[in-house]
């Protein structure tokens, strides 16, 4: 017998047994299902995170003050006092891979325009934020070189900010009060900043950008910066930006208990393990049901040789050979499995779709995650088969007809 | 005229627990093209053990069986689901006919096995349930088939490969009695055509239509009624 005739002749005996086999099918569907859902959702889910890493800037590396370690009577250190505006200056002459360096510093506050009131995050920073950021300006403009100097009561706001402060008028050109602590003063609100949305550590869309000059004299009396943001010159680069920044700072503090450094490229690769091993559990738990499903095309297969016994001495009696049986049951099998398969890849494709259209969870359907999940139902086809089918072969003719 | 069977001394023999059972103890005949020849013999006497070794579904325990010329004995299994698919067309008590195929289907499906062609398989198809007067049945199922057009189906399903012989088991065992005369004229009409036929029965009426008829008793032969014509 053909390859051809036995496809043709499990399809046909899968179609004159359409309940059973469905039900029989069950498991390799759920099982495919689950695969290609949770493997498309988690794909999906992690391009999305990733994106938002990627939202940060190009090629960033954070430089992060870290709490020292408290011994022998000494206090552990607050982790903000660390970096200056000096330091900051000094980093990126002497490290030749960092373009840029921005210091940052952050604090809170209230914003007071025509009888409302806003409670913002308040952000002190240079003029480059933008460049490192990849940041871009709606209306009017960013901060700028002056504005640091002359300590300029200007600001920036971000998108989402301006909306709910001034609803339907233009921003730029209004003063508006800003109440820290029991100080109060007039700014100038001098651009808005495009929406960037939410990004990996926090959304920019609710801070408002002030020189960093006025907040460290005028708002919080300090000379500490908080967070010190780089961008090397390259991808390729950031390595060594790290180490440069990493030799910079230690040369500074005499530690390196004080900072830490982090590149985006990090970032990116904890976030990729973090998801690959969530993804790795979630089809495993999928590859189990395959498995189970497997379990239950065996002993489909199995009754189904047993109950069709004397077919089978027939099938002797005319001429079947011990392969023509082995391929026969075998192909059943496999057609159960894949035609499950076909309709897991379906269903599971379906769910991820309804996932991402009402949970708002972007799904990401690949070729390859659709290709495994179907080798591995035709494959558990195979090996659920190949016992039924053996023992069809090897059925003697004479005690096979005779069966009742 | 050609021997089609050469049976000599065949025995079988089971293990049954401790004793042994002797199904056959030293069977001989041959049987010529176009002989017509009944083996009838009360349950017990071997009839359907030689059933199984003539019909290659068994090996005799010894002796030799030669079919065409072609020694069974030392055939492989492979080989002898060849011989099966070839030389013999086997009509069963139960018809055995696959339940969920049409007429059509079933008569196609030795020439599955013999490796046939789907368009040469399809038209002697259509020529066996034509000689066997189902011309009109071609798509019906078993199910919607009486019991003797049922049994025509596997005649034709016999027929359709040529066999060198046909091995019909109690071909009228599950008919009613004006049914059973249809199907053993058919198989008269068969033995004019030129087939060689074999058919295992214990009823007498049926093994009256024959030419021939051998009796089995306890495993031996105890009358041959073409016995003189097998020695000369």
């Amino acid at each position: 017998m053909s390859l051809g005739e036995a496809v043709r002749s499990a399809l046909w005996s899968l179609r004159s047994n359409k309940l059973r086999s469905f039900l029989s099918m069950l498991g390799i569907i759920i099982g495919v299902a689950a695969v290609v859902g949770i493997v498309s959702i988690g794909l999906g889910a992690q391009s999305q995170v990733l994106d938002m890493v990627s939202a940060l800037g190009s090629n960033l590396i954070m430089i992060t003050p870290a709490p020292t370690l408290g011994r022998s009577g000494r206090m552990s250190s607050d982790a903000v006092d660390v970096f200056t505006m000096e330091m900051a200056q000094h980093l990126q002459e002497m490290a030749p891979s960092l373009t840029l360096v921005v210091p940052q510093v952050q604090s809170s506050g209230l914003l007071l325009y025509a009888g409302a009131n806003l409670r913002a995050t308040l952000v002190g920073t240079t003029p480059q934020y933008t460049q490192v950021t990849n940041y871009e300006v709606a209306a009017g403009r960013f901060l700028h070189a002056l504005d640091l100097e002359q300590r300029t009561p200007v600001l920036v706001l971000g998108s989402r900010l301006a909306e709910r402060l001034f609803g339907e008028v233009d921003p730029v050109g209004q003063v508006v009060r800003l109440v820290v602590g029991d100080r109060r003063y007039d700014f100038v609100v001098v651009g808005v900043m495009a929406p960037k949305g939410q990004v990996a550590l926090g959304n920019y869309d609710n801070q408002v950008y002030l020189p960093i000059t006025f907040v460290l004299e005028r708002l919080l009396r300090t000379n500490r910066v908080g967070t010190l943001m780089a961008q090397a010159l390259s991808a390729e680069a950031a390595p060594q930006a790290v180490r440069e920044a990493e030799f910079f700072l230690y040369s500074r503090l005499g530690t390196t208990d004080e900072f830490s450094i982090t590149s985006q490229d990090e970032m990116l690769e904890t976030i990729g393990d973090v998801a690959f091993t969530l993804q790795l559990m979630l089809g495993a738990i999928g590859g189990i049901s395959l498995v189970v499903g497997g379990i239950g095309v065996m002993n489909i297969m199995l009754v189904s040789v047993s109950e069709r016994t004397r077919e089978i001495g027939t099938r002797k009696a005319l001429g079947a050979k011990r392969r023509d049986l082995l391929l026969q049951f075998l192909v059943e099998s496999l057609a159960l499995t894949t035609s499950g398969g076909a309709l897991g890849l379906g269903a599971g494709a379906a769910v991820a779709q309804a996932v991402s259209k009402y949970g708002g969870w972007p799904a990401s359907i690949q070729a390859s995650a659709l290709a495994v999940a179907f080798g591995f139902s035709a494959l558990v086809g195979l090996v659920a088969g190949v016992y039924p089918a053996l023992r069809a072969a090897r059925l003697d003719p004479v005690t096979a007809l005779s069966f009742e | 005229m050609s021997t089609v069977i050469e049976a000599r001394k065949l025995t079988k023999i089971y293990p049954m627990g401790e004793e042994e059972v002797h199904a056959l103890r030293g069977v001989s005949f041959s049987v010529r093209r176009n002989e017509y020849i009944a083996i009838m013999g009360p349950s017990g006497s071997g009839k359907s053990t030689l059933l199984h070794i003539l019909g290659c579904l068994d090996r005799p325990t010894s002796g030799d069986l030669t079919i065409e010329g072609t020694n069974v004995l030392q055939a492989t299994d492979n080989r002898l689901a060849e011989i099966r698919n070839r030389r013999i067309g086997f009509v069963f008590q139960n018809f055995n006919l696959m339940a969920r195929a049409t007429a059509l289907e079933n008569v196609e499906l030795p020439l599955i096995y013999g490796g046939v062609r789907r368009k040469e398989r399809r038209e002697r198809a259509l020529a066996a349930l034509e000689r066997v007067g189902l011309a009109d049945r071609l798509h019906h199922r078993p199910t919607e088939l009486s019991g003797g057009q049922r049994q025509r189906v596997a005649i034709a399903r016999a027929l359709v490969t040529e066999p060198a012989f046909i091995l019909a088991d109690e071909p009228t065992g599950s008919l009613d009695s004006k049914t059973s005369v249809q199907i053993m004229e058919l198989f008269a009409q068969l033995h004019q055509e030129g087939n060689t036929l074999l058919v295992i029965t214990h009823n007498q009426s049926v093994a009256q239509e024959a030419q021939r008829i051998i009796e089995l008793l306890d495993g031996r032969i105890t009358s041959d009624s073409g016995q003189q014509g097998v020695g000369a």
